[in-house]
């Protein structure tokens, strides 16, 4: 007799698919509550991103202004630039002219006559110039203004505006970091449900086909053929699983998308999902197939003695 | 050949089913245990198949100690070891064809092996006309003889039978006996474990007489079966 590895796997996979059919009640029952775990997971994974969009958002937001007096000169202003362009904590720094910023100025009020009328009656510009530096990271910034408080120029300059949005920052991660850590628990918990319906299927599964399984001991079936079957069944369960949860979550993210973009302008969730989909399909895959391999494994460990 | 030195076996920590058994058969040997129920005629068949693990003692089956089996290698001496019981244990869902193929797929044969090897053993046992029939559509004596074909398949050097003919009338206990012989007539070691002293006498060559998880008798040559 020969031994064909082909033949083998072919055997093997077809009998974890036979058992996986021909329970099919069971099988959507099993199938269900894994699906509902990948699931959860997927918003976890939705969650994890917007939370950290909001927070390099709120990042980005987070600069030192420098207002420099009526009297510094361009050039000394791009000089006190350039040193700042030189320090490694700076990202960059934004160069704004007195006309920049009264043009700004109008701009952001051009709804206001009062202020409209207040600033045609000045002679001169009463705005600054100011430089606006943002840091490579935020925890920065006090560093980089003691070290603008450093410079030659430090007596052209006015005033310098640290905007602390630290705080902000914390909270959003704080909130954040809540949801997660609980999101993450009810995903475990679900996970351990399903591990333990999954468990079961595959229990009920050696249980029926007890008669099968003493046959092939007598007859000196490797345990291969005899314990396989069963882990593509489990597996089975997670590829299933994670394709229906697939199917929901992209309508869902689909619809959700425009939504969440108005509260956080500039992120699209579908974009995000949409751009990384093979990733994120094989990751599901690679979640569902875990748990159904892990249970079906704790299921023949305890009910198959080969 | 096997080997068995010292051998004990204890149930649960209470029963003792088997009390210093020491024995050897040589191959191509015909051998009938016999003895009442519970004289641990069937433990002794589990030992063989390393279903279970001696208490005590030591197995050899050709030159083999089971005790040293991993788990992967226990396959491979089932391989060489045919079995037949009293409840055929065949798969009611499956033709004739399809009990001895299951076999054979079990360990890994491919389709080319199966399509030639079972029919040459239905054709063996004598049903090559009932291939397509479930065992449900065959009488007693057909569906043992279809578990024969099944222990067969890897052209075992043993047989092990624990009480093949318990479930069949007179004509179907003789054809399954015939079977046997002729089995071992092609140099297949028997090991046959039965309470029928009608079928003993008939065979007439080696037998093990066992109580109360003792060998009492081994008539060598010609045995009868005595109590």
């Amino acid at each position: 007799m020969h031994y064909h590895l082909k033949e083998t796997l072919k055997r093997i996979f077809n009998t974890g698919w036979l058992n996986f059919v021909r329970n099919s009640y069971v099988s959507f029952g099993t199938t269900g509550v894994m699906t509902l775990v990948l699931l959860l997971f997927a918003g976890l994974m939705s969650l994890n991103f917007l939370s950290t969009k909001v927070v390099e958002g709120l990042q980005d937001k987070v600069d030192v202004s420098a207002y420099f007096k009526s009297s510094a000169s361009e050039e000394e202003v791009a000089s006190v630039k350039i040193d700042l362009e030189k320090n490694q904590l700076v990202k960059n720094v934004l160069y704004i002219s007195k006309d920049q910023a009264l043009a700004d100025f109008k701009k952001r009020h051009a709804g206001d006559p009062l202020i409209q009328e207040s600033l045609a009656e000045l002679d001169e510009n009463p705005l600054q110039a100011s430089l606006n530096i943002k840091a490579n990271n935020p925890d920065t910034y006090a560093e980089i203004v003691k070290f603008l408080e450093a410079n030659k120029f430090r007596s052209l300059i006015d005033k310098i505006n640290y905007y602390e949005n630290e705080a902000v920052i914390k909270r959003v991660e704080g909130i954040s970091g809540g949801i997660k850590t609980w999101g993450l628990i009810a995903t475990l918990l679900l996970a351990l449900i399903a591990i333990l319906v999954t468990f079961n299927t595959i229990r009920l599964t050696i249980f029926n086909q007890k008669q099968e399984i003493e046959i092939m001991r007598l007859v000196g079936g490797s345990n291969w053929h005899v314990k396989a079957p069963y882990l593509v069944e489990g597996a089975i369960y997670g590829v299933f699983a994670a394709v229906i949860a697939g199917a929901l979550f992209y309508p869902i993210a689909y619809f959700l998308s425009p939504k969440i973009s108005i509260l956080i302008p500039g992120v699209s969730l579908i974009g995000y999902f949409g751009s990384n989909f093979f990733s994120f399909i094989f990751l599901l895959l690679l979640v569902g197939v875990l748990i159904g391999v892990a249970s079906s494994y704790i299921a023949i460990r305890k009910f198959l003695k080969v | 050949m096997i080997k068995i030195h010292h051998t004990s076996f204890i149930y649960d920590d209470e029963f003792e089913a088997l009390r210093d058994i020491n024995l050897e058969i040589k191959h191509g040997e015909f051998v009938s245990l016999v003895g009442p129920s519970g004289s641990g005629k069937s433990t002794l068949l589990k030992l063989l198949t390393r279903e279970v693990l001696p208490t005590d003692g030591e197995i050899l089956i050709d030159g083999i100690d089971l005790g040293e089996l991993s788990a992967r290698d226990i396959p491979h001496l089932r391989r060489k070891i045919g079995t037949v019981y009293q409840d055929f244990k065949l798969l009611s869902a499956k033709n004739a064809f399809e009990n001895v193929a299951f076999a054979m797929e079990v360990c890994g044969a491919d389709k080319e092996d199966v399509d030639r090897d079972v029919p040459k053993l239905l054709n063996i046992v004598g049903l090559s006309d009932k291939a397509n029939n479930f065992p449900h559509q065959m009488s007693g004596g057909e569906r043992q003889r279809l578990a024969i074909a099944r222990a067969l398949i890897h052209r075992p050097r043993i047989i092990l039978a624990d009480e093949p003919t318990g479930n069949l009338d007179q004509v179907n206990t003789y054809d399954v006996v015939k079977l046997l012989l002729k089995i071992n007539e092609l140099g297949t070691t028997i090991i046959l474990a039965t309470h029928n002293r009608d079928v003993v006498n008939a065979i007439g060559r080696r037998v093990i007489s066992m109580e109360n998880g003792r060998i009492v008798r081994d008539q060598i040559e010609q045995g009868k079966y005595i109590i």
